[in-house]
């Protein structure tokens, strides 16, 4: 009955959204439909990566990381920070690839150690401790995060002024631009996702993730080194989280110390629609919120497309409860 | 008696296999001696109603010695997040749900208010009738957000209730549905608190009215604590499957956990409003939720008297470090780090050589740095005091600093975290430079950016407070039980 | 034990907090003000005037709105470093208060600790026109006058808050109407399209320019954004293609160039219209574009100056900031000339301060009107040039 009662409503809602979009293009045209498309979708890969650093913490520690904007935004600030010393949008001393390339790299080396040295210093006492005691910390994290980027590097917005460095040049499909830093951004998205799925599935160390996450005493048991394990899955979601940062600067081009906020809620958000503590959940949520927020703007007035994504995600939750692809907890008695 | 459980290395962290109760045996047995022991006892043996009095009798004197505006911002903040720190505490201490859109009940008992008390629509109905009003449209509210409750678990609620908070500063900003709730500007002009024809126009007036409120929410949640509900919130908290077994309705306490949060909250919001004389949606974001987790996290979740002191050493020590008076935080500052000095740093010994070590390096600095170049240590000292010779002397104020601050500061917190891993001697020589660095970064950056430090030195507080003390200040340290 | 320690360590912060609390409450003066709505009775007892006074500044410092906040924080400091490096008497300084804007209940207390603060004799600030509106009571409690640089919204010199409130910029019935003229008759442009960034700031000049099209038979097309906003792709579908002209009046210079950007690479050629919060040669680059400022000559001393101070950044959002400070100081000076002072005698000080044109940061001399606000003020509309200077053109 309750299979059934699931199936009724999710067809419904299927309809209804079908219908909704079958409306809205025969109203408003294609181009529109396919631009808000590709915008979400860009936006999408940056939630997905932020998400995907949540999840993955998660996951193994039941920890909610609210300092993970906060280093989605150091890593910004790092990528703008090898692109000046580099000479700047304007005149790049080096090929402007290479120097892409570069800001990539340094960023996630920068914001993976980032990520271990947090964890090493303001989690990891934490782990047998009541549920909220890290997420306190985490917050205080966030706030020397934010405040500490206000103190030293100030309050304006620093530009990476993408179009000086790559040109405006882009795909033109029957009206839809697609610039060329977008293809890059998304691009670079897939290719560290599946990066990603690839070594949670056929590394040792991947393996020692899955297990920490199921079960972290067992896991000890069996030889797994846990601190290595942790350390390493903060590694590697902060250094996403910081690839994110250099991809969010070099598509939509401001980045300024409070970004991480509302970059980090939408992340979370992804996170937690896709399933928390599944990995190709958040990949998924990622792509749900960025669109959602990428259609309601271009659909609806700007004043209300904030709660429209609100409402749409509310719902969504009350109707599946565990995300997209969470797994239904088991109560053990 | 002799036959106790066998500890880890780490005796003040809960141990596997045993509860709190257990795990405070030993305090209970042996008792606890000295000056901390009488006080406590003395605590013990006061009936509840007069530890109460007492607090209130301590808070009404408040006025006596404190101007207005130092009144509106210790004595009236530090009793509305007070109060808004015991709502959430039933909903998280108690019921344990993570609800995190509190503070849209918070807006929504002010906008209340201020929609049935001002001239935005020109209602204007006295406080005994908007006040309740406002606490029933927040209970509402809550009672419609818990209903989302019983079919999400743990973090899924906490991003529905997220949503909720957004979506209500989202909806007084830009939705304002003709004009209701004022748009980006807010309502203004709100009239003040007029009880059974009574007005309040000062601030004392208020912050005796809001100290009444406090007494009453403090009082009644005291006694509900200790009923049957009280009761079957914290068989909630602990294991709601169990609770459930027990024959415990968890669904209609869970509810009754987010009416009664929402309601405080919706209280809360009605006397601030008045006393702001205007709101406006940026009031009521996350900075403010973040605030209030930390006074019940801090105080330990569970605790009311926990949420008390946790508020007074939040609000407290976030005035005190107002960019209006930046010496007061220098006060603050080097304070802190002395009596941290003098409190961990034991035996004597290590405490001389600790004191002697510092003093001489940073002297010793000074010269050099002055021997070296004329500009090196020509800086002035911002707004010094009387203490502006003793600083000159000691730490290098260089005229144009440049950068150098900026790459002090990060070396210092990287200082700061290797400290907290050596022990021993290791550390008190570590400790010498670090103090020293840090005066040198505290006087060339930080207190010339005071507005900033403040949110920093928040942000250390809750940090450091958590690894030294995770159950917060009145907690009880819990454990999970193989 | 080392919880037990650590409690008592906090225990003793918590002491150690308390009793300072109550040692500075103290240090604030036998401030026993009876009822803080009986107006400037309490400070009507008039004080000397030292060697070294003290002006308040209030602005959103941290917050989302910190990049302007400091703006205007750093031009109020060089304004008072100049007049002290001038020789003049008295010396200033400055006792800061951070608004964090768009939390009003902060400037509210910003408001209440500057007004019980004996040494504050004028306040600069606060920046935003709902902080203006809600912290006005307690100002006037503390019978405190205020000017701010940037609060520009009509109503709020309707008279309620005349000797206490004052302001150095014009207000949107000014500038609103500046620009739809230049739209209507020197662009002479017929698709208009307007987006606010929903700060109250934006809305009020949206609302203004939208009426004075519709007044004059162009319907502009509406929408809006949220400040924290940066993926512009979705709104920049939604405009027409044959849009002349996007009228945004926002706040933060950096987003309408991230705008600018996205707009000119989704090939649209709509020409960008900005406000006096964009203003902003370092950031807001895009050429061909119109901002409509107060007639500042960037190429003045002062302006030279403050460039080299700061890195070759303007700033200039902040610049009414700094003749605000200017302002303040003239008065406490005028007042000073006693040798008391009062705060209601630097009310009407205030009021009655002038600054010459030729010494104005703004271009346009300093007169206040009877309700506070700025007299004769006008805007200037300028274009971006391709060097990246700002050319006057209207």
């Amino acid at each position: 009955m309750r299979r059934l009662r699931g199936i009724g409503v999710g067809t419904a809602i299927l309809i209804a959204v079908v219908g909704f979009f079958a409306w809205e293009i025969y109203d408003k045209g294609w181009v529109l439909f396919f631009t808000l498309l590709v915008n979400g979708l860009t936006l999408g890969s940056v939630y997905a990566l932020i998400a995907l650093g949540y999840t993955m913490v998660y996951g193994i520690l039941k920890l909610l990381n609210f300092a993970h904007g906060d280093v989605y935004m150091i890593g910004a600030f790092i990528g703008f920070g090898v692109l000046t010393a580099l000479g700047g949008s304007l005149a790049p001393e080096i090929n402007v690839w290479l120097l892409i390339a570069l800001m990539f790299a340094v960023s996630m080396l920068g914001s993976g150690g980032l990520g271990v040295v947090i964890e090493r210093f303001a989690y990891r006492r934490l782990r047998e401790a009541p549920r909220i005691a890290p997420l306190i910390s985490a917050l205080g994290v966030s706030f020397l995060l934010q405040n500490s980027a206000l103190i030293l590097f100030g309050s304006q917005y620093r530009d990476y002024d993408t179009f000086d460095l790559v040109g405006f040049g882009g795909i033109n499909i029957h009206g839809v631009f697609i610039w060329k830093i977008r293809i890059l951004v998304v691009a670079a998205a897939v290719a560290l996702m599946i990066v990603l799925t690839l070594f949670v599935a056929r590394t040792n160390l991947g393996k020692a993730m899955r297990a920490t996450s199921f079960d972290r005493e067992a896991a000890a048991m069996m030889g797994v080194d846990v601190d290595r394990v942790i350390s390493s899955t903060f590694f590697i979601g902060s250094a996403l989280a910081g690839a994110a940062g250099v991809m969010f600067g070099l598509a939509f081009g401001q980045i300024y110390h409070f970004m991480g906020f509302l970059a980090g809620l939408k992340g979370f958000t992804a996170a937690v629609v896709g399933g928390i503590g599944s990995i190709p959940g958040a990949m998924l949520g990622g792509i749900l919120v960025g669109s959602a927020e990428s259609f309601a703007q271009g659909y609806a007035n700007g004043n209300w497309s904030d709660l429209i994504v609100f409402g749409i995600l509310i719902v969504f939750m009350l109707v599946r409860p565990t995300g997209l692809l969470g797994t239904r907890a088991i109560q053990k008695v | 008696m002799a036959d106790k459980p066998p500890t880890t290395e780490q005796p003040d962290q809960p141990r596997i296999g045993v509860d709190s109760w257990v795990a405070s045996s030993d305090e209970r047995i042996e008792g606890i001696r000295g000056a901390r022991g009488v006080a406590l006892g003395a605590f013990e043996h006061t009936p509840p109603p007069f530890r109460l009095a007492a607090f209130v009798a301590l808070a009404a004197t408040l006025p006596l010695f404190l101007s207005s505006g130092n009144l509106f911002r210790y004595g009236f903040f530090t009793l509305v997040y007070i109060m808004l720190g015991l709502g959430l505490n039933v909903v998280v201490g108690f019921a344990g749900l993570l609800d995190l859109g509190y503070v849209a009940f918070y807006g929504i008992g002010a906008y209340t208010y201020a929609i049935l008390s001002s001239d935005l629509h020109g209602i204007h109905w006295p406080a005994e009738v908007t006040i309740p009003i406002a606490i029933i449209v927040s209970a509402v509210l809550g009672l419609t957000l818990g209903l989302s409750s019983r079919r999400l678990l743990g973090d899924y609620l906490a991003i529905v209730t997220l949503f909720f908070g957004q979506a209500f500063v989202t909806f007084a900003n830009n939705a304002n549905p003709k004009g209701l709730t004022g748009g980006a500007n807010g309502i203004g002009n709100i009239d003040n608190i007029s009880i059974f024809g009574y007005t309040l126009t000062t601030t004392k007036q208020y912050y005796y009215f809001i100290l009444g409120g406090f007494v009453v929410v403090f009082a009644a949640l005291w006694s509900l604590v200790r009923s049957r509900i009280g009761r079957s919130w914290m068989a909630l908290r602990e294991d709601p499957l169990a609770a459930q077994l027990m024959s415990i309705p968890v669904n209609r306490l869970k509810l009754l956990a987010f009416m009664f949060g929402a309601g405080i909250a919706g209280l809360t919001g009605a006397i601030v409003a008045p006393a702001l004389t205007g709101v406006a949606p940026g009031n009521f974001d996350t900075s403010i939720l973040i605030t209030i987790y930390a006074v019940v996290i801090l105080g330990g979740a569970g605790s009311l008297m926990g949420v008390v002191i946790g508020a007074i050493v939040i609000n407290v020590s976030y005035e005190l470090l107002t960019p209006a008076t930046p010496d007061r935080a220098r006060w603050l500052f080097y304070g802190i780090l002395i009596l941290a000095m003098l409190w961990k740093v034991r035996p004597w010994p290590k405490l001389i050589t600790l004191v002697v070590t510092t003093v001489a390096l940073g002297y010793g600095i000074h010269a050099i740095a002055t021997a070296t170049s004329d500009t090196a240590t020509s800086g002035a000292v911002n707004t010094g005091g009387f203490l502006t010779g003793a600083i000159h002397s000691y730490v290098v104020i260089p005229k144009n600093p440049g950068r150098l601050p900026d790459y002090g500061y990060v070396l210092l917190i990287a200082m700061i975290l290797v400290l907290t891993t050596v022990k021993g001697w290791w550390r008190v020589a570590l400790l010498a430079p670090t103090l020293y660095l840090a005066a040198f970064v505290w006087e060339n950056l930080l207190i010339q950016q005071p507005s900033v430090t403040r949110l920093i030195l928040f942000g250390a507080l809750l940090v450091a407070l958590m690894n030294i003390r995770p159950q917060g200040l009145l907690g009880t340290a819990r454990v999970e039980i193989v | 034990m080392k919880s037990k320690s650590g409690l008592t360590l906090i225990l003793a912060l918590v002491i150690s907090a308390i009793a300072v609390a109550a040692a500075a409450a103290h240090t604030d003066g036998p401030a026993r003000t009876a009822a803080p709505a009986a107006p400037a009775a309490s400070t009507a007892a008039a004080a000397k005037c030292g060697k070294t006074m003290y002006i308040g500044v209030a602005a959103p410092i941290t917050g989302a709105a910190s990049s302007i906040g400091v703006q205007q924080l750093h031009w109020a400091q060089f304004a008072v470093s100049q007049w002290n490096k001038s020789g003049a008497k008295p010396k200033f300084k400055i006792v800061q208060g951070d608004t964090q804007l768009p939390n009003v209940a902060e400037a509210i207390k910003v408001a209440k600790t500057l007004a019980s603060d004996k040494r504050v004799w004028a306040v600069v600030g606060p920046a935003g026109s709902q902080e203006v509106q809600d912290s006005f009571a307690s100002y006037k409690a503390g019978g405190l006058a205020f000017v701010s640089g940037s609060a520009s919204r009509t109503t709020l010199t309707d008279g309620s808050r005349k000797g206490y409130f004052f302001r150095v910029v014009p207000n949107d019935s000014v500038q609103g109407p500046t620009v739809g003229k230049y739209i209507v008759n020197t662009l002479k442009a017929k698709n208009v399209y307007i987006i606010d960034d929903q700060e109250t700031y934006s809305q009020g000049l949206a609302d203004t320019v939208e009426n004075y099209l519709k007044a004059h038979g162009i319907t502009p097309g509406r929408d809006s954004i949220s400040q924290q906003a940066s993926d512009f792709s979705s709104q920049i579908a939604k405009i027409p293609s044959n849009t002349q002209i996007v009228y945004i009046p926002w706040q933060l210079s950096a987003q309408a160039q991230a705008f600018g950007q996205q707009l000119k690479g989704a090939g649209k050629s709509a020409k960008l219209f900005g406000s006096d919060g964009l203003f902003d040669p370092s950031t807001f680059k895009i050429t061909g574009s119109y901002d409509s400022f107060f007639p500042v000559n960037t190429q003045s001393a002062q302006v030279k100056a403050y460039e080299k101070a700061h890195g070759g950044n303007g700033e200039f959002f902040g610049a009414p900031s700094g003749a605000a400070a200017g302002v303040a100081m003239l008065a406490v000076q005028k007042a000073c000339q006693d040798g008391k002072i009062t705060r209601s005698e630097v009310r009407k000080d205030v009021a009655t301060t002038t600054i010459p044109k030729a010494q104005s940061v703004l271009g346009v001399a300093v007169h206040f009107t009877a309700n506070g606000d700025l007299k004769g003020g006008a805007f200037g509309v300028y274009q971006i040039q391709s060097n990246g200077s700002y050319k006057r053109i209207g």
